[in-house]
């Protein structure tokens, strides 16, 4: 048999390896040098070749699976290849699902492989027997119960083309024990290209161009398409050409530079007035690499109503979805982007871009708080100057992370991880190791809330184990921030179980796990301590206390359009 | 199962590689997405790698086109024809058990001769009847056989194929 420093290559020897090796070997095809992943039963084979393997693929072991799904979504979101992740039949698999459904909701390429329960043992109510195929069919791309060994490097090779070509994915790969014991032949193959993506004809091109010719009012929108695709740079040139003021959705917080005079902001529930204003008062909204959700539309019948639609999407089953579109540009936006960049002369709309801008100067984002007051949107914006908008901000699920989007500008893609789609609590710590074995020289920040800290917090032993480099910034509230915003403002003040009591000790727990611990109680402290946290080179963790009443604003309630967001929420005794 | 009143029923032919789970992938597609199965027929091809499988589904025109394009991304699935009526031929298939007494039993074959249908299998009790043909004849085979007892309704959905 041979081993993992006898040099095989991609040169088309046949070997003859077992089916937890052939893994291996097809994990190194798709360049692969990082998985996350928990041991257990079924995967042992699998372990066992890792071990093997260890000089060429490192294993991040989490704390619980959970973590290491969103560990390898964080992976692939940072750096933008697949990034995958290992877990044993039943509990092992079940523990991956949230981690699968973020990925999937948020359109993120991940290949899962589980192990199961030997083939004659499957159906049996074996233990720790599940059937994880069945129950991921909803939250991935595609999955696989592979049930020969000789199918399974193939297999592996479509779960990778599934979950990287078009609009990307999660994967599961299921393999039962003995099918990783089973030995084949093996014949290495460098991974084919993807299929080509489509591409709209020329007949669409010179609608599109009509309609960006004939506008006078034209406002550009970018989804997190435009981060997947790597279309930033076309984002800008086409935002140049077409003199139009932008905006992003939550998933392409840095896909456009925030600090270029176009931006007006965010768009949707917490998005700004000035965005809000954009889309109603724009006659073309041309919107790419977006599926409109709903937190975006906030009322799909008042959404865009006096304006022509122009939609860029890779998949088409998103047209005619949530909202209809007057032009439908099916493909990769950056490829879209960069034809009617070409096609489309240079356009002016001075009046229109100064009307935008006064929006944009008459509706800042505001705050509050007293002078001493250590409030979050001054944590952002000077987390934001300490590392020059570069770093890499995941976050958790709730207020702190519409204040991560707020107030830190973002001037890069792939720099603000966050869980859109799913709205998954505990996503931010398992994505911060991911993207921080992507990015080694990047700075990761995880923002969190402590509702969202005490989800996932055991994940500090990891960070502390691997010496990982993350900061873990806590926006203490003693409270459900998110969920009592709207219990303040839908549920006459009852605040049904969202007080915390605030009873963590953090240093005593971060010290627990050997991270280190700071506090930020007073607005003085802010930029020292952040700047401490940032250069201290180790897992660290800081405690930030704020107010429990500090709202998220804008806020457009549920039913009402995007041009008529709440600015201001009354104080209460709440 | 609810119906809106400007909901109309379409036929689906989709053809899908025979890996296994693939209906299940289409079945949680439709439940998972609100979408209203009515009928589903499915069985291999002349190509042993193939299923075709009929559905008809109800809705309007966009919600049709959703399901057509939301079929098309699952992996398993080759091609989805929306099929026209109009341009189809449609069958459905039934077996049905009817009560047989010796007054009725002239009668039974009787209507059964009119529908062009086989009597499979006859009792002193029972009488097994098939008949194929579109929904309306099937329907209106099955109304004129109620006064008899009807003891068991076997029916498949729709099976359609273009012209």
């Amino acid at each position: 048999m041979p081993t993992a420093g006898s040099g095989k290559t991609l040169g088309g020897n046949v070997m003859q390896l077992t089916g937890a090796q052939i893994v291996m070997e097809c994990l190194l095809e798709q360049g692969v040098d990082t998985v996350f992943g928990y041991p257990g039963g079924a995967v042992l084979p699998i372990y066992d070749a890792l071990y093997e393997y260890s000089g060429r693929i490192r294993h991040i072991r989490t704390c619980h699976e959970q973590a290491a799904a969103h560990a390898a979504d964080g992976y692939a979101r940072a750096s933008g290849k697949t990034g995958v992740c290992i877990a044993t039949s039943g509990p092992g698999a079940t523990n991956l699902v949230t981690g699968i459904a973020t990925a999937f909701m948020d359109s993120v390429p991940v290949v899962a492989v589980t192990g199961n329960v030997t083939r004659d043992l499957l159906g049996l109510d074996s233990f720790q027997e599940v059937d994880i195929t069945g129950i991921t069919m909803p939250v991935t791309k595609h999955n696989y119960l592979v049930k020969r060994v000789e199918r399974l490097a193939d297999t592996m090779r479509s779960a990778f083309r599934i979950a990287g070509s078009g609009r990307k994915g999660p994967v599961l790969v299921d393999i039962p024990k003995d099918v990783t014991t089973q030995k084949c032949e093996f014949t290495p193959r460098r991974p084919e290209p993807f299929p080509p993506s489509p591409f709209p004809g020329d007949e669409r091109f010179a609608q599109a161009l009509d309609l960006l010719e004939n506008s006078k009012r034209p406002f550009f929108y970018c989804g997190g398409g435009v981060v997947s695709s790597g279309a930033s740079a076309e984002a800008a040139e086409f935002a140049a050409k077409l003199d139009a003021p932008v905006s992003c959705s939550l998933m392409c917080q840095g896909g456009y530079d925030q600090r270029d005079g176009r931006y007006l902001g965010m768009l949707g529930m917490h998005g700004t007035k000035a965005a809000g204003e954009a889309v109603g008062e724009c006659d073309l909204l041309v919107a790419a690499g977006t599926r409109f959700s709903d937190r975006v539309l906030c009322n799909a019948n008042l959404f865009a109503r006096r304006c022509k639609i122009i939609q860029i999407e890779i998949d088409t089953a998103e047209f005619d979805k949530n909202i209809g579109a007057d032009l439908k540009l099916r493909g990769d936006a950056k490829a879209v982007l960069a034809k009617l960049n070409r096609l489309l002369p240079q356009q002016s709309h001075p009046d229109w871009m100064r009307l935008a801008k006064g929006w944009k100067r008459d509706c800042p984002l505001r705050r509050r708080g007293g002078p001493d007051q250590v409030s979050p949107q001054d944590v952002f914006e000077t987390l934001c100057r300490l590392t020059g908008g570069d770093a890499v901000i995941t976050t958790e699920v709730g207020q702190h992370q519409m204040w991560a989007a707020q107030y830190y500008t973002f001037h890069s893609p792939r720099r603000f991880l966050t869980s859109g789609g799913l709205g998954t609590m505990g996503f931010g710590l398992g994505a911060a190791i991911g993207a921080k074995l992507a990015r080694p020289d990047a700075t990761v920040v995880n923002a969190a809330g402590d509702g969202s800290f005490h989800m996932n917090c055991a994940e500090l032993s990891t960070l502390a184990r691997y010496q990982i480099p993350v900061v873990e910034l806590i926006f203490d509230n003693r409270t459900l921030g998110m969920v009592r915003q709207w219990q303040k403002l839908f549920f006459g003040r009852r605040y049904s179980q969202t007080d915390l009591g605030g009873k963590t000790d953090y240093a005593m727990l971060a010290g627990a796990f050997g991270v280190k611990a700071l506090k930020i109680a007073e607005k003085r402290e802010i930029e020292p301590v952040l700047r401490e946290a940032l250069s201290c080179g180790g897992p660290v963790l800081v405690d930030c206390l704020i107010d429990k009443d500090e709202n998220v604003l804008p806020m457009v309630p549920a039913g009402k359009s995007v041009e008529e967001p709440i600015l201001e929420i009354e104080r209460g005794n709440g | 199962m609810m119906r809106e009143a400007n909901e109309k029923e379409y036929l689906l032919s989709v053809l899908a590689r025979n890996n296994p789970g693939v209906l299940l992938r289409i079945a949680g597609l439709f439940a998972r997405r609100c979408y209203n199965i009515l009928s589903i027929v499915a069985a291999e091809t002349e190509n042993a790698e193939y299923s075709r499988i009929l559905i008809v589904v109800s809705g309007d025109d966009r919600i049709v086109r959703q399901v057509d394009k939301q079929l098309c991304k699952l992996e398993d699935i080759e091609e989805v024809n929306v099929l026209d009526r109009g341009k189809a031929v449609v069958r459905e298939h039934l077996l049905m058990k009817v009560e047989r007494t010796p007054q009725n039993s002239e009668k039974l074959v009787e209507i059964a001769s009119v529908f062009r249908a086989n009597i499979l299998n006859v009792t002193a009790g029972s009488m097994i009847l098939e008949l194929t043909g579109d929904a309306g004849t099937v329907n209106s085979f099955i109304e004129l056989y109620t006064p008899y007892r009807i003891l068991k309704i076997l029916r498949t959905g729709s099976m359609a194929m273009s012209i």
